[in-house]
């Protein structure tokens, strides 16, 4: 049985202004890594009205790496912030099952602070190699983060 | 060089709306960039995939060949055959989509084969040898459809990339000077009429002067 995932307050920063568009693909709503295992076919519906779906192989393999409460807390797909100066890869959130996934998939400790985890372009492959449908990418530029904060 | 965008009234609302396109561009070209790097760098990744999945297939056929070949010395071509017509089993493949920065790829799935639908071979008839040869045809179909839906994506990311290139190629190339050289024929323009006003200010006060003097 899954209780209702946290809050997700993420979107709709992510769809302002000219980058609606560019970010259409970015899921309408998250969901939890519980609530994905009990699906049969594990999706989620994106902006643009499209599915989403999860390899079931890779939701197990998300499972085994975090604890019953870290799977109704971890929020599926994980949203890859692109930056363009920076060549960051910024992934937001305020539980941090993220790092400790990351952490097991690029075997180096990964920092969580203020509520975000920076990865670099050339972990982004890895990470991509391993958590193919269970991540997105959404574009951001830099103008719009300084806003958000 | 840009070809110059047609203004149709050289005014400073114009250069105003002209700026902040100019600033939307640069801002979407960032992003488009962005975006073909991440798709190119998808593009190989799934190009070494595809690469190994194919020299997998190649081995696992290599292997249920053999293992049939072995099979059928065993039990003779036609006896074989008539086993293999006989036998079936049912295999679901479920097709969805995965989004891979707004491109949508295919996804397949194979699920449990169903034990009720399968048609099995006489036990009889055949031996181990065929058993093992079955399980490794199996082994190459689930090789084929990974290999579908990689060479799918690949099909899918290539076009996309070609897109996004054209896209950013019109931005950096066209759209962006093209504003650029508006903007300064703009500045110019306005300089020159700047620079008319002043003279006409002092050809105006000139003759004033004149008139006065002569007044006198």
């Amino acid at each position: 049985m899954h209780t209702d995932p946290p809050s997700d307050n993420l979107i709709g920063g992510y769809l302002r202004d000219d980058v609606r568009i560019l970010n259409a693909h970015i899921p309408r709503k998250r969901k939890s890594l519980a609530q994905l295992l009990e699906e049969e076919h594990p999706h989620v519906i994106c902006n643009d009205g499209n599915a989403h779906y999860f390899r079931k192989r890779e939701l197990d393999f998300l499972s085994q790496m975090i604890s019953t409460e870290e799977q109704r807390t971890l929020l599926l797909p994980i949203i890859l912030e692109v930056a363009h100066d920076s060549g960051e890869i910024i992934i937001r959130t305020k539980e941090g099952t993220e790092a400790k996934i990351l952490s097991s998939i690029l075997n180096m400790s990964i920092v969580h602070r203020n509520n975000k985890i920076v990865i670099y372009r050339p972990q982004l492959s890895i990470v991509r190699k391993v958590l193919k449908t269970s991540t997105q990418y959404v574009f951001f530029p830099e103008t719009l983060r300084q806003d958000k904060g | 060089m840009g070809t110059k965008v047609e203004v149709t009234r050289p005014t400073k609302i114009e250069l105003a709306r002209l700026k902040r396109r100019h600033r939307l561009a640069t801002r979407i070209q960032k992003i488009v960039k962005d975006r073909l790097a991440i798709l190119i760098m998808e593009f190989l990744q799934t190009v070494t995939e595809c690469a190994s999945v194919k020299e997998k297939l190649l081995t696992d056929f290599m292997e249920a060949y053999k293992a049939f070949s072995v099979a059928s010395g065993f039990h003779g071509t036609v006896p074989l055959e008539k086993e293999l017509l006989v036998s079936e089993m049912a295999i679901k493949v479920h097709a969805g989509m995965r989004n891979v920065a707004g491109v949508r790829l295919p996804l397949f799935e194979i699920e449990t084969v169903e034990p009720g639908t399968s048609k099995a071979k006489s036990v009889a008839d055949t031996s181990s040898l065929l058993d093992h040869a079955a399980e490794l045809s199996q082994k190459c179909l689930e090789t084929m459809i990974q290999l579908a839906e990689l060479e799918n994506s690949l099909e899918l990311l290539g076009a996309e990339i070609n897109k996004v290139k054209r896209i950013n190629n019109a931005l950096e190339y066209i759209v962006i000077p093209g504003l650029d050289v508006t903007i300064k024929y703009l500045n110019m323009k306005f300089e020159e009429r700047d620079r008319e006003e002043i003279a006409r200010l002092k050809h105006v006060k000139l003759l004033i002067e004149q008139r006065e003097a002569y007044a006198y």
